[in-house]
């Protein structure tokens, strides 16, 4: 009885303390999101709009421009992850060496660009990749091109440059991730590895991999979500897509629905419902992933 | 050490020396940018030249820039003061309190995670004018306040949260609220210290959602304006480059105070 | 101190009480205004406003920039929310997407043909703002074109003004054929992103995307067609240079790294910038299509017009300001002229003294006036809704037509895209 009591009224802190977030996010999330399901059902151009059902989902099997940002879209997912966090779990590797000189310096050198301000970074990005910029500059004079490459005008090397971007920035948030959830590994199993004579790439990948799962999905899954849903960078840095719309992501079109095109919010509001699928499907398999190799 | 494993090392340093400078670069380059002029540094030149205090007084005259770095500071302060505040209080209850809704009500927080802002901004615009708060703080501020990731980050943190703690201050006779205040924030200082440093960041550096909802000069932030300063006919890249670093000072500033904890913080929150 | 502080209130209640008479004589408003560059179009309106308070002391003006696609977005998004909390009295619309704004939002913007004498402006800026016959902008800057070039390096492979004036697309190949030959030198810098070319030949002979009807005029569109075979031609005459957006592509005409571009007229005050280039760049008129009906030297790139929205508390003296300053005052638009370098389209602003200026930076050449005539003899357009549709079709098909492709297959390939979008 008293038991019971005491869960009750604990079950009523909590509805209190979750209150103040839960009102703010129906008022700030939840109608939005209400709404723009709704309006995901409707056609229509700038205020005239009607009830179209499916209309807006067989109009997105028709649309090349969609076909084309899904499949950008996909493309940065599929390799700009993969490098990021890769390379996030090895920096963190090398830095959870206690013997390593010079750790604190490396670790916040790499964890620094996550730190820039959006709108800088992009600037800066955009004025290094230049015809005569300082990338191009600095590889003729290394001799390892011959020619200037056109970063921003060709469209192999435009994603190259936003992929590349993308990973400076947040391949350090990444780390200290990874670095965090290391320090939390007992240093007796490394120990006993090694006196066993395990080579050090084998406690990397038997010890350090498996028991950094848990962190591993979960960056996996926000880096999905955060890819899924780019925008910053291809609006600021290749200008909207450019060129030819071959950095033109499924975000940057539903805002040229919305706002530069004869604003389409129905279907806008459509395309922002591939992008919630597919995060639900990616994560799903993701987490599939992680249970299989657990059992 | 055997050859192999000197190998090795070599080439960890060789790595991390090489990811430091591509990291470090590019803030070299904004510096080195605001000295030069446009004509320059559009030529790739990375050596300090004499242009520092044109641009500096160009991007001064370019706009009221007290003012505007006031309204970024005070929006980013104020938000995250109130992120922190109503999002922790979230994540906390969320790992303590028992309810038979809570783990669905959370994946459905997860999911709502996924929806792209560009699809939200049309009926929030509608329900701020309903308010009559376009062109306010409030506006810019109180939609950020309830974030789910900052929830999420909290909850996980929370699982560190010794129960002991919680137990001793129930005995005690404190209230909910009060363990809330007096035993969990303070301990938790290292979670609270990391999540400063991405609320600030991520307040700071808002950029669409000001853009619709500001409409007069003296209550832009200084992103707008950095981004106002590029899309000029002849943008003068020394000018922006001065920007660039104006806008990027204050969150490396805030870094660098907060990193001792920031490292502590994300070490709870992946326990 | 005790004194001076009542003394200090009495003269307080006394300066209230004089605003207070100063008020109920005539309302004091301000009038906000949204535009994209300070120092060109904000500015030009800073001086409009000046004039205008300089008159009517009652009325003040409160001038905000915005990046142009950040304008473009908060327009779009306030408009659609259908609240007007917040909207500004004047705003500033490029004229691609006039008809877009005026045909989605209905009844947002005021039409001002009760207040403004459109006859004295330029026809083809005119027409782009008319709805059934209403029009609704007062015509600001034009983008009337021009054929760029630096007549030193041009000289040096023999070639002056007269072997530019009213050529066709194919002579200016051949001519940067022979500069090529003879000096090295590149003729064009080429973004690979942008469809300027395009809007500007097909202006050029009074064609666009769209039919009167708002129709795609596409597949079948015999000056789309030959536009884009110009441009193939252009491209593998080894004339031109490939530049990544705007910064790059001002870049390389103005360090002499290419030797002339096709663009507005704004693009003077740019080029103007390099003082040392003075005396060593000259303007011809732009080059005419081949083999088309209707192909003439005068088109038009982007230029830009403001609009009164119809939710403004202070209406009436917003467009009495623009039709007073912006609709009438020629020493004005000399003062803009001069400052900013615009170029407007009210037709009498050619009859100052600043238009009739030779200028020695381009030899000595009456530019204003010569740019003044050509801006009377631009082909009137409907440039319709979905011009910003229409451009990221041709856009994505560029490498198809930079890589030499089938025509007909890119045109077919524009067309389908463009009727998928604006379904």
């Amino acid at each position: 009885m008293a038991q019971n009591s005491l869960a009750r009224r604990g079950e009523l802190n909590g509805w209190l303390f979750v209150a103040p977030a839960l009102i703010l996010l129906g008022l700030f999330m939840i109608y939005p999101i209400l709404w723009s399901l709704w309006m995901s059902f409707q056609v229509g151009r700038g205020m005239n709009w009607s009830f179209g059902g499916f209309a807006n989902i067989m109009r997105l099997a028709q649309d090349p421009v969609f076909l084309r940002a899904l499949t950008n879209t996909l493309v940065f997912l599929a390799i700009q992850v993969p490098i990021m966090l890769i390379l996030a779990l090895l920096f963190a590797n090398a830095l959870n060496d206690s013997k390593l000189w010079g750790r604190a310096l490396f670790r916040t050198a790499i964890f620094l660009p996550c730190v820039t301000s959006l709108v800088a970074y992009s600037v800066i990005f955009r004025s290094m990749f230049g015809q005569d910029g300082v990338i191009n500059q600095m590889l003729l004079a290394l001799h390892i091109i011959s020619n200037p490459i056109p970063w921003l005008a060709d469209p192999f090397w435009a994603k190259v440059v936003i992929i590349s971007a993308i990973t400076w920035r947040w391949t350090g948030y990444n780390m200290i991730f990874y670095l965090a959830a290391m320090q939390n590994i007992d240093r007796s199993i490394y120990e006993a590895a090694r006196i066993d004579g395990v080579p050090a790439w084998a406690r990397f990948w038997h010890i350090t991999v498996p028991m950094l799962k848990p962190v591993i999905l979960f960056t996996t899954v926000i880096s999905t979500i955060g890819t899924l849903q780019l925008f910053d960078e291809p609006n600021l840095i290749t200008s909207g897509g450019a060129p030819s719309d071959s950095t033109l992501t499924l975000s940057l079109y539903i805002y040229n629905l919305s706002f530069k095109f004869m604003p389409s919010f129905g279907y806008a509001a459509t395309v922002s419902y591939v992008i919630v699928v597919l995060v639900g499907i990616i994560s799903f398999l993701q987490f599939l992933a992680a249970r299989d190799r657990r059992a | 050490m055997t050859p192999l494993a000197r190998l090795g090392r070599a080439a960890t340093y060789a790595g991390l020396i090489l990811a430091s400078f591509i990291s470090v670069f590019p803030f070299f380059w904004m510096v080195v940018g605001a000295t030069n002029t446009s004509a320059e540094l559009l030529k790739g030149k990375t050596s300090p030249g004499g242009a520092l205090w044109t641009n500096i007084a160009n991007f001064w005259a370019f706009a009221d820039m007290p003012r505007i770095l006031f309204n970024s500071f005070f929006i980013a302060a104020v938000g995250t003061l109130l992120t922190l505040l109503v999002s922790s209080l979230a994540g906390y209850a969320f790992e303590i309190f028992r309810s038979r809704f809570r783990e669905r009500l959370f994946a459905l927080l997860l999911l709502m995670l996924s929806v792209p802002f560009a699809a939200l901004m049309i009926p929030l615009f509608i329900m701020m004018a309903n308010f009559k708060l376009i062109n306010t703080y409030q506006a810019i501020i109180l939609p950020g306040v309830a974030s789910i990731f900052i929830i999420f980050y909290f909850r996980q943190a929370t699982k560190a949260f010794p129960h002991e703690l919680r137990d001793a201050a129930r005995i005690d006779g404190l209230k909910e609220w009060q363990i809330f205040l007096h035993v969990y924030m303070p301990v938790m200082r290292s979670t609270y210290a990391a999540a400063t440093i991405i609320v600030f960041m991520a307040n700071w550096n808002n950029y669409l959602w000001p853009l619709i909802v500001l409409q007069t000069n003296d209550m832009k932030t200084i992103t707008l304006t950095v981004a106002t300063l590029i899309s000029a006919y002849t943008p003068d890249w020394g000018v922006v480059m001065v920007g660039a670093t104006v806008a990027t000072l204050p969150t490396l500033v805030i870094f660098f105070l907060l990193q001792r904890r920031f490292v502590e913080g994300m070490l709870g929150a992946v326990k | 101190m005790k004194l001076s502080l009542t003394r200090h209130r009495a003269l307080g209640i006394a300066m209230a009480g004089i605003s207070w008479l100063a008020v109920s004589s005539a309302m004091a408003v301000e009038i906000t205004v949204w535009c994209w560059d300070p120092n060109f179009n904000g500015a030009t309106m800073k001086e409009a406003g000046a004039r205008y308070t300089a008159a009517h002391p009652d009325v003040t003006f409160n001038i905000v920039d915005f990046a142009k696609a950040d304008l473009e977005q908060k327009l779009q998004a306030q408009l659609a929310s259908g609240t007007t909390d917040g909207l500004p009295d004047i705003v500033l619309i490029e004229d691609y997407g006039a008809q877009k704004y005026l045909q989605s939002f209905p009844g947002s913007f005021e039409a001002l043909n009760g207040a403004v004498d459109y006859s004295a402006f330029a026809p083809y800026k005119v027409e782009l703002a008319t709805v059934n016959g209403q029009t609704y902008s007062l015509p600001f800057d034009s983008g009337v074109t021009g054929y760029f070039y630096r007549s030193d390096l041009l000289s040096a492979a023999g070639y002056g003004a007269a072997d530019l004036e009213n050529i066709t697309w194919d002579k200016l190949i051949e001519i940067g054929k022979a500069v090529k030959e003879k000096t090295g030198g590149t003729l064009l810098p080429i973004d690979p992103n942008d469809a300027g070319w395009l809007r500007i030949m097909m202006q050029s002979a009074g064609s666009w995307y769209f039919n009167a009807d708002g129709s795609p005029n596409i597949v079948g569109n015999p000056v789309l067609k030959a536009s884009v075979e110009t441009y193939q031609r252009i491209l593998a005459a080894g004339i031109s240079k490939p530049v990544a957006g705007w910064t790059e592509y001002t870049g390389s005409f103005t360090s002499g790294d290419t030797l002339s571009t096709f663009t507005g007229v704004w693009m003077v005050g740019t080029i103007k910038a390099n003082a040392d280039q003075s005396g060593k760049w000259g303007i011809a008129p732009l080059p005419a299509l081949d083999g088309v009906a209707g192909a003439t030297n005068a088109s038009n790139l982007g230029g830009s017009s403001w609009y009164v929205l119809s939710s403004s508390a202070e209406k009436a003296e917003a467009v009495d300001f623009l039709a007073s300053v912006w609709g009438k005052d020629v020493d004005f638009y000399q003062k803009i002229l001069i400052g900013q370098g615009a170029l407007g389209s009210l037709l009498a602003a050619r009859e100052g003294d600043a238009y009739k200026a030779s200028d020695d930076f381009f030899g000595g050449a009456p530019v204003w006036q010569n740019f003044s005539d050509w801006l009377a003899k631009i082909p009137g357009v409907n440039y319709g809704i979905f011009t910003n549709e229409a451009d990221a079709a041709v856009v994505a098909q560029i490498p198809a037509i930079t890589s030499g492709g089938n025509v007909d297959e890119i045109i077919a390939a524009i067309d389908a895209q463009v009727r998928q979008q604006i379904q």
